[in-house]
């Protein structure tokens, strides 16, 4: 298997790359990112790193049709969405949207090309009151116009891969449940760095979100299938909203659902932070679980590692002391 | 209350993917103990129709102002069998706060096929009112009258070849009737606001009865008139015990 990994600059990327180097069937792989080669990417002679901006379709062409030609790869997993919900526009749609359009395109007709793993979004389900709990692949997508370019974007990028099924191109397309892990563009991972935690009143959902490892995981399990269409990636972490504020030892604030878009507004304003309540709104007060049995069976994807909690640093700090002394696993 | 381990599915933090809390189920049921030993006396007959493990489906009539006849029915069949009832709910339900997530402590599961059939691939036990609100919603004078029965539960029985007990809840429609519906009044997406006959409901007997299982084990469950058979049966099953429910009664309160 030769594989093209887009994003690889990412943490997600970058766990990709690495356990595609332990798998014995690999034989090269080509990590593309936007930015410097990061130090993690051990230096192998299966490993080749290219830096390139996939929002020149004329780029994204040249890639596909020029070095991944030469080294005959025969998969590309598209890990390379915008992170964080601050941005928006032009720039930002055609890395989330365009990029995929033209990667797509030039791996349509490619010579040696036949697989194509999208890594999509939780957040493409419209979640409504109606879907609580468990979301499957046939649950309806989010056109709501209103909604932020972030989720808009991803909507129109699963789409239009969800409607290459059917062509020579095998494509699949992951969508994820909630990355939390740092720099990975996770509204919950921002959250959970308060100090204080606003969440709605009356509402407590449970909530499903997704580690690093597993998620890398699901891609090796997509690249080595041929299965296509949409898989929900659920994580191994499920429980309710009020949990995660406490297992990430945070202070949790019970006020009016209306009252929360406005603080968390002003929070961003003045703090600069991430986290859009208007993203997470349906999701703070329904909750909306991936049902993950069509990966299960199809992809033979399960997902089993925890997360790290974003907790305090003296927690960390306590927490790392303890496991140098074997006193706890490490990694919990 | 007793229940094998296996009736729980802990994702790890001590809830299940719908959110039920065994501790916080728990805790209900003794608060709830009095209500059902006392205030409404509940006589149960037939729960060892229920299976004790594998996918099964409680169908029963569904009246009064309130669930409080899906709340008895679930404390009946937590004593009498060895099952976590998981009884579904309009999809309006979850949009209530504090009454949402309250109910999916104890067990409540939103009305949506993918969350039924997880329900059943986990061998649970799902009870279903399938006159959904037009049970509540009908007047008193058609009390005990079955309404618009949908067909739903039919096609999740023979699909996991779960058999179909059917279910005669007796008391409820005395018990809380409703003296008006503010159909203006949807907030929260429900269908309409029940003004209850009563602050409180009142000291009705409830007479809880089962009945033979229907075996939904042979079916296509994507013919549309097996389906409706298989829903037929079971509405005409619950219409039974209801009807000889009401007969064996000596009165309302008695």
């Amino acid at each position: 298997m030769r594989v093209m990994v887009t994003g690889a600059s990412t943490p997600l990327g970058l766990a990709i790359v690495e356990q595609l180097g332990a798998l014995p069937e690999v034989t090269f792989v080509l990590a593309v990112g936007l930015e410097q080669p990061p130090q993690q990417l051990v230096a192998d002679r299966r490993l080749r790193y290219i830096g390139t901006d996939l929002t020149h379709a004329r780029l994204a062409h040249d890639l596909v049709w020029g070095e991944a030609r030469r080294h005959s790869v025969d998969t590309v997993i598209h890990a390379a969405q915008h992170r964080s919900a601050n941005g928006g526009g032009l720039r930002v749609h055609l890395q989330n949207v365009e990029a995929t359009r033209a990667l797509l395109a030039a791996c349509k007709d490619h010579p040696s090309i036949r697989r194509f793993v999208l890594r999509s979004f939780a957040e493409v389900y419209a979640t409504p009151h109606a879907t609580t709990h468990l979301l499957s692949e046939d649950d309806a997508l989010d056109f709501d116009p209103a909604m932020p370019q972030w989720v808009r974007d991803r909507v129109e990028a699963d789409l239009m891969a969800c409607a290459q099924v059917g062509s020579p191109l095998h494509v699949a397309v992951l969508r994820c449940a909630e990355l939390l892990a740092p720099d990975c563009g996770s509204q919950l991972w921002d959250y959970l760095r308060s100090h204080v935690c606003l969440r709605p009143l009356g509402f407590d959902p449970i909530i499903n979100v997704l580690s690093v490892e597993d998620a890398a995981a699901a891609f090796m399990a997509a690249a080595r299938s041929t299965a296509v269409g949409p898989f929900n990636i659920p994580g191994a972490d499920t429980l309710p909203l009020s949990r995660a504020i406490s297992e990430s030892l945070r202070f949790a604030i019970a006020v009016p659902g209306p009252v929360m878009s406005p603080l968390y507004r002003l929070r961003r304003r003045v703090v600069g932070l991430e986290f859009h309540y208007s993203i997470n709104a349906r999701r703070f007060h329904f909750g909306g679980v991936l049902d993950g049995t069509r990966a299960s069976n199809e992809l033979g994807y399960i997902p089993m590692h925890r997360v790290s909690w974003p907790r305090p640093w003296w927690r960390q700090l306590l927490d790392r002391l303890a496991s140098d002394r074997g006193l706890i696993p490490a990694g919990r | 209350m007793h229940h094998p381990p296996e009736a729980f599915h802990d994702e790890g933090y001590g809830f299940d993917v719908f959110g039920l809390h065994p501790p916080s189920l728990e805790r209900a049921v003794s608060a709830a103990a009095p209500i059902y030993d006392r205030y409404f006396r509940v006589d149960s007959r037939g729960a060892e129709w229920v299976p004790a493990f594998g996918p099964a489906i409680v169908v029963a009539n569904h009246g009064g102002a309130l669930p409080v006849d899906a709340a008895m029915l679930s404390l009946d069949l937590l004593r009498h069998t060895p099952r976590i009832p998981r009884p579904i709910a309009d999809h309006f339900v979850p949009r209530l706060p504090l009454v949402s997530t309250m109910f999916a402590r104890l067990g409540m599961v939103s009305g949506t096929p993918t969350n039924v059939r997880r329900l059943l691939q986990r061998d649970e036990l799902v009870v279903i009112f399938p006159e959904g609100v037009s049970g509540p919603a009908k007047p008193f004078r058609l009390r005990y009258e079955l309404q618009r029965w949908r067909v739903g539960f039919a096609e999740h029985a023979i699909r996991h070849g779960a058999p179909i007990i059917p279910a005669a809840i007796i008391g409820a429609e005395e018990s809380w009737p409703v003296a008006a519906r503010i159909r203006m009044f949807r907030a929260f997406g429900s269908p309409y606001l029940p003004i209850p006959a009563s602050p409180v409901p009142l000291p009705a007997r409830y007479l809880i009865r089962y009945g033979e299982p229907i075996d939904a084990l042979r079916g296509d469950p994507d013919d549309p008139e097996q389906v409706a058979h298989v829903a037929e049966l079971a509405r005409r099953q619950v219409a039974r015990l209801v009807k000889s429910a009401l007969a064996e009664r000596h009165g309302v309160f008695r």
